[in-house]
């Protein structure tokens, strides 16, 4: 991601409450559409479920009811639609076929994990690459400079997934430092919690690494050109003629005000942070919402897929509004809506 | 304008290797059905290490790997470069004319806002489980999802260039308005356009790569993606070293082409961003 990208996804940003309307109505539209994906599709998307050969665990009766209740699809389309959001806004989000279970429930312990993988890389990419960007416009022009450049090129190059299988390879296969995936072992369920938290640590590793690793480098690259930017403004040189020693420059007096295109940087690439995420999940076998994706489409289960994209779906953009508001907050120009 | 993005990129160092690297990969798409040593698709002994008549070996079905490989380069970089240009030159257009008709360009830019703050890779993946997408199907996709931020980055530039003296001049002395936008305001969103068009086609091939290894590309495409999940999916891939001849090319390939055209960002960058290159002076 460039950085003139970058720029312009700050331009796009309007203040606060007219921007909480569109992602009310980007919500709204995607709600929508996937109301009607199964039902555009071409024959009845229930048909499967009277095909013994379409899925792979057969059905009970029952369950083959409360599906074809849940979609109702000998009602009106409009009558469908209200029960649809009625349904939503209870939490109902269907029934899987693969579980057999509500698909709310199916789900609701897998977003934690996914969010924690998202929110522990995050956290860790964003910091990494600020101080890698602060020391690369420390000494620009320096060796460090340079290849950092090349290694956040190479950075944003790899995709997540093939990270993924290579750092299992080498972390997981050759050097058995660490598990190969899941996100805990069995043995462990029952231990006392630190030697549970230590084992979901353990595990947490090479999926982290794979994320990180793979956004570090757009990081670095922008907040190292927004910190040389800021370098070279008047009120650096004031601080620097009044005597501040240099750490102090920078920490204290540059880097606060290159931050800014980070934030809206870590906004922009938030979709693509989930759905790195979701890959790497799959590749490690992770059970967060992106492994459910994968085993909804493998299995052809798709009340669970929508479940699981509806609920991804809504997070990403919950998240990315409250960037918006952090992105508000920290810009002294935009606060009262100026 | 062309030729000062050709200055750019060839003038830059990195960014000379960026050109090198792409060149080479589109030498190898091209030549593909010259350079392979097999015709696509033929069924030799499966799971064969490399040797002299398969440098790459042959995968669990026996087709020959480096086969397969440039056959990839041909898939990847045809739709990459496809939808890539689709996008842009559609972004492009639009965006300009949002700048100059104002009222045109407020719906338009609501539009673009509205896809814009969807995830579209998630968006792409839910589509894709129940479409089942071929070539075909995956090319309108980019360009659906990928117009609405070249539309953006474009409008932006053309708004400020609008806003500059000579336009006002070439106004008054009775430039029409299909003039000013074809002849002036899209003219100068050439560059953007252009870095625009190398982030979409990185876009393309790896959102290809990911929507394949998620079990949602079509299973018959000879693509770098569709090679590589393939070998993903191979049970054994971990415990033997087929990964090395099955895995690591088309991974390595997908790598090697992003990188090239993150490079020649960079290199554009500095042209589009004069500020950069002033302080790496």
């Amino acid at each position: 991601m460039s950085s003139t990208e970058v720029r312009a996804g700050r331009l796009g940003r309007g203040h606060g409450l007219a921007r909480a309307a569109q992602v009310a109505l980007t919500m709204w539209l995607v709600l929508t559409l996937n109301f009607l994906l199964p039902r555009l599709m071409p024959g009845d998307p229930l048909a499967e479920l009277d095909n013994p050969q379409g899925l792979p665990t057969p059905l009970s009766p029952e369950a083959r009811e409360r599906i074809r209740s849940y979609y109702g699809l000998e009602r009106p389309l409009g009558e469908q639609y209200r029960a649809y959001l009625t349904g939503l806004a209870r939490g109902d989000l269907g029934w899987s076929l693969s579980y057999n279970a509500p698909v709310a429930r199916v789900l609701a312990g897998r977003l934690r994990w996914t969010l924690a993988l998202v929110g522990v890389a995050t956290a860790l990419y964003l910091a990494l690459g600020v101080v890698l960007g602060a020391a690369s416009a420390w000494r620009r022009g320096a060796l460090l400079d340079r290849a950092l450049l090349v290694g956040s090129a190479v950075s944003g190059s790899v995709p997540a997934f093939f990270l993924a299988l290579l750092l299992i390879l080498l972390l997981g296969v050759r050097l058995r430092w660490l598990p190969l995936g899941g996100a805990q072992s069995v043995a462990l369920l029952g231990a006392p919690w630190p030697r549970r938290a230590a084992d979901i640590a353990r595990h947490m590793v090479l999926p982290v690494l794979a994320l990180v690793l793979t956004n570090v480098g757009d990081v670095a690259y922008v907040a190292r050109n927004a910190l040389a930017q800021v370098l070279g403004e008047g009120f650096i040189t004031v601080a620097r003629a009044k005597g501040l020693p240099e750490r102090a420059l920078l920490w204290r007096h540059a880097l606060p005000n290159a931050l800014l295109p980070v934030v809206s940087l870590a906004a922009l690439r938030l979709g693509a942070v989930v759905m790195g995420a979701m890959l790497v999940e799959v590749a490690f076998a992770y059970p967060g919402m992106g492994q459910a994706i994968y085993q909804a489409s493998m299995a052809r289960d798709y009340p669970l897929l929508q479940g699981a994209f509806l609920v991804t779906m809504l997070t990403t953009m919950g998240a990315n509004l409250l960037a918006d508001a952090l992105y508000g907050a920290l810009d002294p120009r935009l606060r009262g809506g100026r | 304008m062309l030729l000062a993005l050709w200055r750019a990129c060839w003038g830059d160092g990195l960014a000379r290797v960026g050109l090198l690297l792409l060149a080479l990969a589109l030498c190898a798409a091209l030549l593909a059905p010259w350079l392979a040593p097999h015709p696509s698709r033929t069924m030799f002994d499966p799971l064969s290490p490399p040797s002299a008549a398969h440098p790459l070996g042959t995968n669990d079905l026996g087709y020959d790997l480096l086969s397969e490989l440039l056959a990839g380069a041909r898939t990847s970089l045809t739709l990459a470069t496809a939808a890539a240009l689709s996008s842009t030159l559609l972004g492009t257009v639009l965006g300009t004319v949002a700048a100059y008709h104002r009222r045109l360009g407020w719906a338009l830019l609501r539009v673009v806002d509205v896809f814009l703050s969807v995830p579209r890779l998630a968006l792409m993946v839910l589509v894709a489980a129940f479409v089942r997408p071929g070539m075909g199907t995956l090319l309108g996709f980019f360009v659906l999802f990928g117009w609405p931020s070249v539309a953006r980055i474009v409008y932006a530039r053309a708004l400020a260039e609008g806003q500059s003296e000579y336009i006002e001049a070439t106004q008054a002395v009775g430039a029409s308005g299909r003039r000013i936008v074809w002849r002036h305001l899209l003219p100068a969103t050439v560059p953007l356009a252009f870095t625009r068009f190398i982030a979409e086609m990185q876009h393309v091939i790896v959102a290809e790569a990911g929507l394949s290894f998620m079990g949602l590309g079509d299973p018959t495409t000879q693509s770098w993606g569709m090679t590589l999940s393939h070998a993903m999916r191979y049970p054994a891939l971990l415990i033997s070293p087929v990964w090395r001849w099955w895995a690591l090319p088309p991974g390595l390939a997908i790598t090697l082409v992003c990188l090239a055209l993150t490079l020649l960002q960079l290199g554009l960058d500095r042209l589009t961003d004069p500020r950069l290159a002033a302080m790496n002076r």
